[in-house]
C-alpha cells in the first residue's frame, strides 16, 4: 500500500505536468481544471502516506552498477515534508486559477509546477543519495524555469539564471557527498550512514559534512549564498509562495536535519552549521528592514527563518527545526499569497506607493495580519511555539551563548520590519492613487486553510513528536505530548526574554518618529544592508571576470591557418618534452 | 546469418553502395528531378548496414568473443570499442540522412552528400574495427577525404570553402604525424598488427616520440585543445546534418583511433592516459570559456563540443591510467548521449537555420537573436532544443546527467586526489555551461517572436521525425541510464584490456 501511495505522489504530479503541457494553451480552462485536479489528487495520497510513517519500510526499484537502486523510505521526516509540499503545493495551484487568469503559456507553467512537486516528494521520501541528487536538481530546473516564466522581461530572465548557478554550484557540495559515499561504500544508502557513521573515514565524512552544508546553505539561500532568492522574486507570486517559501528552500534544511546524526559528530561541523544560520538570520533580518519592495521583504524574511532553522539543527534540535519549518511553510505561503493578492489588486510591488490599503481589501488584511503576528513569534500562532523551541534548543550545553543571544536580537528586528511591512501596505494614509479590488474566489479559497492552519498547527506538535521519534530511530528525538511542550515552552525563561526583545521591536516601529535619531546614526548600516553587504558586488564581479577571460581568450582563435599551424606544432613540441621528462601520475 | 559475414557486410556495404548511391542519383536527377532517389538509395542502404550490425551485435554480446575477420592481409575485430562506435555512428548517420533530405533538397550534388555521407559511415565503422596500424590509417584516411568534401558542401558561399581548406590543411598535418608514427613504430618493432606490437614495443625515445606523434596526429581530428582551431568554422558552415555527424561521431572517431594506436603502446609508458587526462582539462575550460561569448548559434554549440570531448577524455583517460571501469564506461556512455544530445541540438539549429534562413533564399547564419520567441511558431523544434541544449547541461533527468555522472563515479573511485580535484573541476564546468545553455532556452520560450521568425517558412516533416525519436532517446536514457549498459559495459573492459595488457 505504501508503495503505491509513494509512486502516486511522485507519478500524478507528472502525469498531471505531461496533461497540461498536451492539453495546449488553446483550452486554459482545461488546463487549470487539470492542473487542480492532480495536484489535490497529490495532496490527498501524501496525507494517507503519513499513517505509514510510523513503520520502517522500504520501497525499491532495482537499477544497478553505479547508479544504485532507487529505494523510498515513508519515515517521519519524508513524509511529513511531502504532505507540506503536495498540500501547500495543490493552494498555490488554487491560488494561480485567478492569479494567472488570461496569462499566456499556462502549459508551460503548470506544467513545471507540477513538475516540481512530484520532484519535491521523491527528493524527500528517498534513500538514494543519487536519486536526491537528481531530485534536487529537477528541483533546481523547475526554479529556473518558473522564476524567469516571463522571458521577455530581463529582470526574470536574469534572476532565474542566477538562481540556477548558485544552487547549482552549492550543489556541487551534495553531488561530492554522494561520489564520496559510493566510493567508500559502493553505494548511495543514506539510512546505512546515519545509523553508522563510522562506515566512512573520518577525512571523507567530514568532506561530506561540509559538501551538504554548502549545498544546502545555496538551496536554502543562507550566507553566503543568499543573493539568488530576493532576485527569485521575480517569479509569479503563487511559485514565491510555493517554491520559494514553503517547500524547494526547505530542502537545505531537510538535507541537513536528515543526515545529522551522521554528521554530528564531525569536528567543527554543529559550530559552522549554527554560524551559517546565525549571520543568515542575522543579515537578512537587518535588509528586510530597508527593503521597500513587498515581495523582497519577504523573501528576507524566509532567509532570516530558515537560518532560525539552520541555527536549530546546528543546535542539536531536529525536532524544533522541523516544527518551524511546519509552522513556518504555512505562515509564510500565507504571507506571500496574500501579498500576492495586494499585488494583483494594485498592481505594483513597492510600499512606498501602497498605504490604507486595509480598508478596500480586508480579506487580505486579515489574513495577512495573523501570518505576520505567527511571523513575529506572538503567543498562541504557531510561530511562537515553534520559534520558542528553537531558542530552547540554542540553551542546551555546547551551545554558544552569544549566538542565542544573536538569535535573540534578531527576534526585534523581526518584529520591527514585519510591523514595518503590514503598517507601509495596509494602514496610515494611502501614498498614491491605486484602485484595489478584492481578492478573487480562488485566491479566498487557497487562502483561507492557510490562516487556519496557521492559527492551529501548533497543536500537532505531540503527534509530530511521536511521528518523528518513532520513525528516525538514529536521531534519537523523545516524543512528548503536546500538552508537555506547550508547558515546556510557556515556562521557559528565555521564551519571556523572546517576548520582551519582540515587544521592544514593535515598540521601536510604533515611536519610529521618536526614534528618527537612532535611525540616523545607523543610516550607513542601512545603506550597506540595502546594498546586501556587498555580496551582489562579489556576484557582479565574478560573473565579469568569468566574461572578460572568455572574451581575452577569443583573440586566440584568430582565424589564420598559419597560426593554427604553429599551435600544432607547439602543441607537439610540449608533448614531447612532457614524455621526454618522464611525467607519470603523481 | 553467420555473425563473421555479417560482420563483412556491415563494413562493406555502406563502402560499396557509396559509388552506386552516386552514379543513380546523377543520372535519376535528369530524368526524374522531383523525386531524390539517392536520399532514399542511403536510407536503405544504412537502414539494411543496421540490420546486419543487429546479427553483429547480438552474436558479440551473447558469446563475449571478438569477432575476428580477414580479407587478403586486411584483418579486422570487432570488441566492445568496435561495437559502440558502429551503433552510434549507424544510428546517428540513419537519423541525419532523413533529416538532410529535405534541408539540401535545394541544393545542387545533392547525390554527392548523400554518397559521401553513406561511405563515411562505413569507414568509420571499418576505423573502430582496425586490427592494424595500416588499416587504421586507411579508414581513418577515407573518413576525413568524405568529410572534407561534406564541410565545403556549400561550394559557393566563401565562408564554406574557407572552413573546408582550413580542415583540410590541419587534417593533412596530422596524417602527416600520424604516418611518421606509424613510420617509427613500423622501424622499431617491425610489425604494424597492433597485437604484435602491444608485445614487442619497448620504452624507448623513439617510442615515446612515435607517440607523442599519434596523439597529435589523431587529436587534431579529436578536436583536443589546441589543435581544434579547424572546428569551430567547420561544424558551423557545413550543412547541419554534417555538423551533427562531426560533433557527434566524427570526432569520437578520432579518439577510437588514438586509443588503438596508443593502446599498442601500452608497455612503453603509463603517461598516455595521463596525458590525455591534461587534455581533458584544457578542453574542458577552454571549449566553456569560448562557447559563453558566441552569438552564432552553431558555433556555440561547436565550442561546447570542445568542453564535452573534455568530459569524453576524462572517462577515457582515468580508464586508461587508472584502470576505473566506471570511469571509462562513463566516457563511452558520454560518446553516445553527447552524440544524441548534440546531434539533436545540431538538427534542430538546422531546422530553425532552414525555415528562417535557408528556405528565403539567404545564407545568413543562425544567431541567437533569432531564436527569440521562436517556441511559438516552431514548438516541437524549440522543445527539442531545449532538451538537448539542457542535457548537455547535465540537467536530469536528461541522459547527459547520468553519463557525466558515471564518469564522476569512476573518479571518485579511483581514491586518487588528482583525479577527484579533476572530477570536482568538471563539475564546475558543468555548472559553467549552463551560464551560455539556459539563456539560450530562455530566449525560445519569449512570448514576443523576432520577427525573422514571424516570416519563417515551415518545418519539413522529415525534419522534425529524428528531432522527436532523438528527445525521447535522451529522455529515456535520462530516467533508466543502464539501458546501454550492454554498450558501454563491454566497450569499457575492452578499453581496460587495451591499456592494462
Amino acid at each position: 500500500m505504501a508503495e503505491q501511495l509513494i509512486l502516486l505522489t511522485v507519478g500524478l504530479p507528472w502525469l498531471g505536468a505531461l496533461l497540461c503541457w498536451a492539453a495546449g494553451d488553446r483550452h486554459p480552462r482545461l488546463q487549470h481544471t487539470l492542473a487542480v485536479s492532480f495536484s489535490v489528487a497529490a495532496g490527498i495520497t501524501a496525507l494517507l502516506l503519513i499513517p505509514f510513517g510510523n513503520e520502517r519500510l522500504l520501497v525499491t526499484l532495482p537499477i544497478g552498477g553505479a547508479f544504485g537502486d532507487f529505494t523510498f523510505s515513508p519515515d517521519g521526516l519524508g513524509v511529513f515534508l511531502a504532505a507540506i509540499a503536495t498540500v501547500i503545493g495543490s493552494l498555490a495551484v488554487i491560488f494561480s486559477v485567478d492569479y494567472m487568469r488570461g496569462e499566456a503559456q499556462l502549459g508551460r507553467y503548470y506544467a513545471f509546477v507540477l513538475f516540481f512537486i512530484g520532484a519535491m516528494v521523491g527528493l524527500v521520501l528517498t534513500t538514494n543519495l543519487l536519486l536526491m541528487f537528481v531530485f534536487w536538481e529537477i528541483t533546481a530546473l523547475t526554479s529556473y524555469a518558473l522564476i524567469s516564466f516571463h522571458n521577455d522581461d530581463p529582470k526574470a530572465v536574469a534572476g532565474g539564471i542566477k538562481a540556477l548557478i548558485i544552487t547549482q554550484f552549492g550543489g556541487l557540495g551534495l553531488l561530492i557527498g554522494a561520489l564520496v559515499l559510493f566510493a567508500h561504500t559502493g553505494g548511495y544508502d543514506i539510512l546505512a550512514v546515519i545509523a553508522n557513521p563510522g562506515l566512512l573515514p573520518a577525512g571523507a565524512l567530514a568532506w561530506m559534512a561540509f559538501g551538504c552544508l554548502a549545498a544546502a546553505a545555496a538551496k536554502s539561500a543562507q550566507f553566503p549564498f543568499q543573493t539568488w532568492l530576493p532576485d527569485a522574486m521575480e517569479a509569479p507570486t503563487p511559485i514565491s509562495a510555493l517554491i520559494h517559501a514553503a517547500t524547494m528552500v526547505n530542502a537545505g534544511v531537510y538535507l541537513l536535519a536528515r543526515f545529522f546524526p551522521a554528521f554530528e559528530g564531525v569536528a567543527g561541523w554543529r559550530e559552522a552549521v549554527m554560524a551559517v544560520g546565525m549571520l543568515s538570520a542575522l543579515l537578512a533580518a537587518v535588509m528586510a528592514i530597508v527593503a521597500t519592495d513587498l515581495k523582497r521583504v519577504l523573501a528576507y524574511s524566509t532567509v532570516s527563518q530558515l537560518g532560525y532553522m539552520v541555527y536549530a539543527v546546528g543546535a542539536g534540535s531536529v525536532f524544533a527545526a522541523q516544527f518551524h519549518l511546519l509552522s513556518h511553510s504555512v505562515f509564510k505561503a500565507l504571507l506571500f499569497l496574500g501579498a500576492g493578492a495586494v499585488i494583483h489588486s494594485v498592481g505594483t510591488r513597492d510600499m512606498r506607493e501602497m498605504g490604507g490599503l486595509g480598508k478596500k481589501i480586508p480579506f487580505v488584511r486579515l489574513v495577512f495580519v495573523i501570518g505576520a503576528l505567527a511571523l513575529t513569534g506572538l503567543p498562541v500562532l504557531n510561530g511562537f511555539w515553534s520559534k520558542e523551541l528553537i531558542l530552547e534548543a540554542g540553551l542546551e550545553p555546547g551551545n554558544p551563548l552569544w549566538m542565542l543571544i544573536v538569535m535573540l536580537v534578531v527576534s526585534g528586528l523581526t518584529a520591527f520590519y514585519t510591523f514595518r511591512m503590514v503598517w507601509l501596505v495596509f494602514y496610515g494614509q494611502p501614498r498614491a492613487e491605486l484602485h484595489a479590488h478584492e481578492a478573487g474566489t480562488a485566491m479566498k479559497v487557497a487562502l483561507a486553510p492557510l490562516a487556519i492552519g496557521t492559527m492551529t498547527t501548533w497543536l500537532l506538535a505531540g503527534s509530530f513528536s511521536r511521528l518523528l521519534s518513532e520513525s528516525l530511530p538514529a536521531q534519537q528525538i523523545a516524543a512528548h505530548s503536546t500538552g508537555e511542550i506547550l508547558r515546556e515552552v510557556l515556562t521557559a525563561s528565555v521564551t519571556w526574554i523572546a517576548l520582551a526583545a519582540i515587544g521592544l521591536g514593535l515598540a521601536a516601529w510604533w515611536q519610529r518618529d521618536r526614534l528618527a535619531g537612532i535611525g540616523r546614526a545607523f543610516s550607513g548600516l542601512g545603506k550597506a544592508a540595502s546594498n546586501s553587504f556587498g555580496f551582489e558586488d562579489v556576484n557582479r564581479a565574478v560573473v565579469m571576470i568569468t566574461q572578460n577571460s572568455a572574451e581575452k581568450l577569443r583573440e586566440t582563435q584568430t582565424g589564420m591557418l598559419s597560426v593554427n599551424v604553429a599551435y600544432l606544432l607547439a602543441a607537439l613540441i610540449v608533448v614531447m618534452t612532457i614524455l621526454a621528462l618522464g611525467v607519470g601520475l603523481p | 546469418m553467420n555473425a563473421n559475414d555479417a560482420f563483412l557486410l556491415t563494413l562493406g556495404l555502406p563502402v560499396v553502395a557509396s559509388p552506386v548511391i552516386y552514379l543513380i542519383g546523377r543520372i535519376a536527377t535528369r530524368k526524374y528531378p522531383k523525386v531524390d532517389l539517392a536520399r532514399w538509395l542511403a536510407l536503405l542502404t544504412l537502414l539494411v548496414d543496421g540490420y546486419f550490425l543487429f546479427i553483429v551485435g547480438t552474436e558479440f554480446i551473447q558469446t563475449r568473443h571478438e569477432l575476428l575477420i580477414a580479407v587478403g592481409a586486411i584483418s579486422l575485430r570487432l570488441d566492445g570499442i568496435a561495437l559502440l562506435l558502429a551503433v552510434a555512428v549507424l544510428a546517428l548517420g540513419t537519423l541525419v540522412t532523413l533529416f538532410s533530405g529535405p534541408a539540401i533538397a535545394r541544393d545542387s550534388g545533392r547525390e554527392t552528400y548523400f554518397a559521401l555521407l553513406t561511405a563515411m559511415i562505413g569507414t568509420i565503422i571499418g576505423l573502430g574495427a582496425a586490427d592494424d596500424l595500416f588499416n587504421l590509417w586507411v579508414w581513418f584516411e577515407a573518413m576525413a577525404l568524405c568529410s572534407y568534401v561534406l564541410v565545403a558542401f556549400y561550394r559557393n558561399e566563401a565562408a564554406a570553402l574557407e572552413a573546408g581548406v582550413k580542415y583540410l590543411v590541419q587534417s593533412a598535418l596530422g596524417t602527416v604525424l600520424v604516418l611518421l608514427a606509424i613510420g617509427l613504430v613500423f622501424a622499431n618493432t617491425g610489425s604494424l598488427d597492433l597485437e604484435e606490437i602491444r608485445i614487442a614495443a619497448q620504452p624507448s625515445g623513439l617510442m615515446l616520440a612515435a607517440g607523442a606523434l599519434f596523439i597529435i596526429g589523431f587529436g587534431v581530428k579529436a578536436a583536443l585543445v589546441p589543435l581544434h582551431t579547424w572546428l569551430p568554422d567547420a561544424h558551423s558552415q557545413a550543412p547541419s546534418g554534417i555538423s551533427a555527424m562531426l560533433s557527434g561521431v566524427v570526432i569520437e572517431a578520432g579518439l577510437v583511433a588514438m586509443l588503438r594506436a596508443l593502446g599498442a603502446l601500452h608497455l612503453v609508458t603509463v603517461s598516455w592516459g595521463a596525458l590525455l587526462l591534461g587534455f581533458a582539462a584544457v578542453n574542458m575550460l577552454v571549449g566553456n570559456l569560448m562557447a559563453l561569448r558566441q552569438t552564432q548559434v552553431k558555433r556555440l554549440l561547436a565550442y561546447s563540443s570542445l568542453s564535452h570531448m573534455g568530459y569524453i577524455l576524462l572517462g577515457v583517460g582515468a580508464g586508461a591510467v587508472l584502470g576505473s571501469e566506471n570511469s571509462a564506461a562513463g566516457g563511452f556512455f558520454h560518446i553516445l548521449t553527447h552524440a544524441m544530445m548534440k546531434g539533436l541540438a545540431f538538427l534542430a539549429a538546422g531546422a530553425l537555420l532552414y525555415s528562417l534562413h535557408q528556405a528565403l533564399g539567404n545564407h545568413d547564419p543562425l544567431v541567437v537573436d533569432d531564436l527569440n520567441g521562436a517556441s511559438r511558431k516552431y514548438p516541437l523544434t524549440a522543445f527539442a532544443f531545449s532538451v538537448a541544449v539542457l542535457g548537455l547541461g547535465g540537467l536530469p533527468p536528461l541522459a547527459g546527467f547520468m553519463s557525466k555522472w558515471q564518469i564522476f563515479v569512476g573518479g571518485f573511485q579511483t581514491g586518487n586526489a588528482w583525479m577527484i580535484a579533476l572530477v570536482v573541476f568538471a563539475a564546475l564546468n558543468s555548472v559553467l555551461s549552463l551560464g551560455y545553455y539556459a539563456p539560450l532556452v530562455n530566449r525560445l520560450y519569449r512570448r514576443q517572436p523576432a520577427s525573422i521568425v514571424e516570416q519563417g517558412k515551415p518545418i519539413p516533416v522529415l525534419m522534425s521525425v529524428p528531432m522527436v525519436i532523438l528527445s525521447l532517446g535522451v529522455v529515456v536514457l535520462g530516467l533508466w541510464p543502464s539501458l546501454a549498459d550492454w554498450l558501454t559495459g563491454p566497450a569499457a573492459q575492452s578499453l581496460l584490456m587495451l591499456f592494462g595488457g
